[in-house]
């Protein structure tokens, strides 16, 4: 009897091994062979037949941009771009979240939807309007034009994942706040937004790849190179004729490293945080 | 009542107000008025070019001119192509085109029809303008819109090594001979093709660049009188030279996806023997590829055609936004490029021929397979019927689909050219 | 940092305010709440949504100095135009099975990644190789699987050297396979938010109902489908839908690998708008067709608002 047990608990967790590597080759295998192409010379990257590892291998692309201010200026636009718009994601949704979640007012429904259809919008077919009034407003080619905009497409997700954490908090830790005599911007920042962390860690990081990786308005909203983010800096590799292939794979591999971190940094409360959103969501 | 939801509004107007404040501290580069408090200007110029030239070069060529005219300074704004594209249409849509803009021939129309760029004549003659040393103008409704600074040509391009492979002796000079060592190229081994036929939708200029250009080498016109004429007898051979070469299985396969730099990338890598491209990327393929032996050639023509070879060409044209308020002095840059030292400068650096009919490039430097262009160039004339057409980019996608049918199987040569005369005529009248 | 200096601010004990006035305070207090949303969106996306409504009813909007009136003139070309009836028909195809494919494969992955049977340490690593395709902007997705997907590229030569194929494949460039090939693209690069959510989702399965499931002697399947399943439904259902509205949102990664060709076999509803803008310039009727996207759309928004509201 043990040993069936016990065998059946090692072909089960051969199956799933099995399982995960194949999956881990789905998944991995082209980013893997982004990776190759990044050391690649040029004249290489359609070598045939194809080699992981080329006889041009080196670091020159690496060394190329992050040798240049230019590539750099980059990823700080993006860093400034993507960490203001989710600490302002943040402080809205919450406070949008918390009105959904802790009030009950007329039209509550109806807001409730349009925020929700708001993420029904295509972007593609807004961009023309939405330039003209860009440059109207003065936001032109500024971080706030890109920063707000961003925010647009990130706040109803986390409208709606903030209102479905606050959901799952009890009322009465906000209640005995007000019995205190406080107010409910005290409930809210006092108690909610404390025990709220793992919540708000899963929204910032899906607000931060959100606009990490945004690339349609952060081509039209903006054209010097100083506001520029890295999906622009990647896309200004691609010429009219050839391709940069080792920059652009270069540059994705570097962009992809700070979420990367930040996935590690936080993945036990970031999909903790999406737990408590989950089951209520 | 008031307290709280004053309080409240207050916190909210004091986080909102503190964020803005500092982002706009942040950035702090907002665009400030283009007249600087000693008189000098900024002008901006939005272009392509500088992403295409060697690092820093054109920086160089522009700041000549500030140094020359302290008081007009030039920000370029360089993207690629298609961003500066898409930037120009966006910018044109609502009134903000940049004071200078690069243009391809195929924009023009629609920028000038649309009141974006502004009636370069006019600016030509207040500024006494000797235009009689432009190589060309690009005129729409007799006026000019777009003057080409760098002319780049598109010879065939030939890989010795594979046509000695394939036991090609000669470099071909007739559709025949072409699909004869085309045939003789995929035949001799490997994935290897005879040529490369780029057709992708999103950005279609294969149909300019690679089937029409078979077209004007025969001295052919796809336009009669100004209106498109596609089924007339010239178009249909040459449709049906393309479709031949797609049965005899000479084509790199994915054509109908491959991109222009697919083609490149192809023809580097001695994937396929043969192509038509533009001169400008001699030196990148050499950069790749610096093993590569291949050499330059005029465009086959038909076996039994005897005349001048149109030989296509793609332009950097450059034009002045109508909603500048620095018209004269946008112009006098604009000027400033085509002048006859500056152009030539352009020109050798950016492989091209210059837009100014005196100014000379020097070869000297450079391949000797410029050299070789040029005579060609010289020889035959610069054919591209697309420039200053409406909606060109349009026109291209219709003929694009129409030809992808007849290379699919899915439509004849007749019906597709009848399809496209149609879709074609809807949009020139 | 501005919040709690804000919070610190607002601090100060309530201050006692005739009642009448309260109620009313108390009534404003929730909008005072959402007043930032609500300035955001109504400036930056109501204002060009009703731009872009107003713009497909008139006639040569930007182009010309004064357009007209135009009725319904836009809907009717576009609604007649058969290029834009594929698109609906492949924007279909391609978001619901994208859907499909991301359900399942996130699932299968969450439920891989959620095995008691691993290591703490090895299922961290997996997760993160699970993640990578999120990670990266989606032009490079394009072009890596453009080069990947090259007649003569990496994937055609693996295939052939396992003898799977006999001659190169045309991934793209092949009008019958296409669409399929971008939606497989679309399936790597969009399955991992779906599977970290549920894989959220599963970790709020509460432990006990497994531990009562086993007392019953349920076998694997049974308890996947009687406590796996309906403890993941909402989840599912709010992903599902996002998923699907996220995807038909999906333009570069089309632009960047077909253009909506060959042979308008990938021809999306946001390449045909985009096309109508900024190749034919009839911002017109790419207004017109945009309005019917949002319309549709707002289906999806539709559904999605009364299943939040169930529950």
């Amino acid at each position: 009897m043990a040993t069936t047990v016990k065998t059946r608990r090692t072909l089960a967790k051969a199956g799933v091994i099995t399982g995960l590597v194949l999956g881990g080759l789905f998944a991995g295998l082209p980013v893997l062979w982004m990776l190759s192409t990044s050391f690649k010379g040029n004249g290489d990257v359609f070598q045939n037949p194809p080699r992981l590892i080329t006889k041009t291998f080196s670091f020159d692309a690496y060394r190329e941009i992050l040798g240049s201010s230019t590539q750099l200026r980059f990823f700080l636009n993006s860093y400034i771009v993507a960490f203001s718009v989710t600490i302002l994601t943040l402080l809205v949704a919450l406070m949008a979240g918390f009105a959904f979640s802790r009030f009950t007012f007329p039209f509550q429904k109806t807001v409730n939807a349009v925020i929700v259809s708001v993420q029904a919008v295509p972007p593609i077919t807004l961009v023309i309007p939405y330039f003209g009034l860009v440059v109207a407003l003065g936001l032109y080619n500024t971080y706030p034009g890109l920063i707000l905009t961003h925010m647009v497409f990130t706040l109803p997700y986390a409208i709606i994942m903030i209102t479905a954490y606050l959901n799952t908090l009890p009322r009465e830790l906000d209640e005995s706040v007000k019995v205190d005599g406080g107010t409910s911007w005290t409930a809210l920042w006092r108690i909610l937004v404390p025990i709220s962390v793992p919540g708000l860690i899963a929204v910032g990081v899906y607000t931060f790849m959100i606009s990490w990786n945004e690339y349609l308005f952060a081509l039209t909203l903006t054209r010097t190179d100083d506001m520029r983010t890295v999906p622009i800096g990647i896309q200004l590799l691609m010429g009219q004729h050839s391709y940069e292939w080792n920059q652009m794979m270069a540059m994705s591999i570097l962009g992809s490293i700070p979420v990367l971190v930040l996935f590690l940094l936080f993945q036990r409360r970031f999909i903790g945080g999406l737990t408590a959103g989950a089951v209520k969501a | 009542m008031t307290m709280r939801a004053s309080r409240l509004k207050r916190v909210i107007g004091a986080v909102t107000a503190a964020a803005t404040v500092a982002f706009v501290a942040a950035c702090g580069s907002g665009d400030s008025g283009d007249t600087a408090s000693d008189g000098s200007v900024t002008l901006e110029f939005a272009q392509w070019w500088g992403a295409e030239l060697p690092a820093g070069e054109f920086d160089k060529i522009v700041s000549d001119f500030t140094a020359q005219n302290p008081t007009i300074k030039i920000k370029l704004l360089s993207a690629p192509y298609d961003a500066t594209k898409q930037q120009l249409v966006t910018g044109a849509a609502s009134k903000t085109l940049p004071d200078v803009v690069g243009l391809d021939g195929a924009w023009v129309n629609d920028f000038a029809k649309q009141g974006a760029i502004t009636d370069l004549s006019k600016l030509m003659t207040d500024a006494n303008y000797d235009s009689g040393q432009l190589a060309s103008q690009v005129q729409v409704d007799g006026k000019t819109y777009m003057i080409p600074v760098v002319n780049f040509v598109y010879p065939l391009f030939v890989n010795k090594d594979l046509l000695a492979k394939a036991g090609v002796a000669k470099v071909p000079t007739t559709r025949t001979e072409f699909l004869d060592a085309a045939k003789k190229i995929s035949a001799s081994g490997g994935d290897v093709k005879g040529w490369a036929l780029p057709l992708d939708t999103a950005v279609p200029n294969g149909v300019q660049n690679d089937v029409m250009s078979w077209l004007w080498a025969s001295g052919g016109s796809m336009l009669q009188d100004g209106k498109p004429n596609l089924q007339s007898a010239p178009v249909k051979s040459t449709v049906e030279y393309v479709k031949s070469l797609n049965d005899a299985g000479v084509i790199a396969p994915g054509s109908l996806t491959m991109k222009e730099q697919d083609k490149v990338e192809k023809f580097t890598n001695g994937q396929v023997g043969m192509m038509i491209d533009s001169l400008a990327h001699i030196n990148l393929i050499k950069k790749n590829k610096p093993g590569l032996k291949f050499e330059v050639a005029a465009l086959p023509a038909e076996d039994t055609y005897t005349g001048k070879r149109g030989i296509p060409y793609a332009s950097w044209g450059i034009g002045i936004s109508n909603s500048t308020k620095h018209k004269a002095e946008a112009f006098k840059f604009v000027s400033y490029l085509l002048g006859q030292e500056t152009n030539a400068k352009l020109s050798t650096i950016a492989n091209g021929f210059p837009g100014n009919k005196n100014a000379k490039p020097d070869f000297s430097g450079s391949d000797p397979m410029f050299k070789t262009a040029f005579d060609i160039y010289q020889q035959g004339y610069p054919a591209n019927e697309f420039v200053g057409l409406a909606k060109s980019e349009d026109l291209m996608r219709s003929f694009d689909e129409q030809l992808q049918l007849v290379l699919t199987g899915k439509s004849s040569v007749d019906d597709a050219l009848a399809k496209a005369q149609e879709s074609w005529s809807s949009v020139i009248d | 940092m501005t919040s709690l200096m804000a919070s610190k601010a607002a601090a100060p004990v309530e201050q006692a305010a005739p009642p009448k006035k309260k109620t009313l305070a108390r009534r404003l207090v929730p909008y005072g709440y959402l007043s930032p949303t609500a300035i955001l969106i109504v400036v930056l996306m109501v204002v060009p949504i009703v731009m872009v409504i107003s713009y497909s009813f008139r006639d040569n909007v930007i182009v010309q100095e004064n357009p007209v009136f135009a009725g319904f003139a836009n809907y009717t070309k576009v609604l007649t135009d058969p290029d834009f009836l594929i698109a609906i028909k492949n924007t279909a195809i391609f978001i619901s099975v994208s859907m499909v494919a991301h359900l399942l494969l996130g699932l299968a992955f969450a439920m891989m990644l959620n095995t008691p049977l691993l290591g703490g340490v090895t299922k961290a690593v997996f997760r993160i190789v699970y993640i990578l395709p999120w990670l990266f902007t989606i032009a490079v997705i394009a072009v890596i699987w453009r080069l990947l997907l090259d007649p003569s590229g990496v994937v055609n030569y693996v295939l052939h050297s396992l003898g799977l194929i006999q001659d190169g494949v045309n991934w793209l460039g092949d009008p019958g396979k296409a669409l399929w090939v971008v939606t497989f693209i679309n399936i790597w690069s969009g399955y991992p938010f779906f599977m970290i959510s549920l894989l959220a989702g599963l970790q709020g399965i509460p432990g006990d109902l497994y531990e009562a499931a086993a007392v019953d002697g349920t076998n694997w399947l049974q308890r996947f489908r009687h406590v796996t399943l309906p403890q993941l439904r909402p989840v599912i259902i709010s992903m599902a839908v996002l998923d699907l509205i996220w995807t038909s949102q999906q333009f570069a990664l089309i632009w960047l690998t077909t253009g909506g060709g060959p042979l308008h076999a990938t021809e999306m509803l946001s390449t045909y708008t985009y096309k109508q803008a900024f190749s034919e310039y009839e911002f017109s009727t790419a207004s017109a067709a945009a309005v019917i996207v949002l319309l549709l759309t707002m289906v999806l928004a539709f559904f999605y608002v009364r299943q939040q509201r169930e529950r």
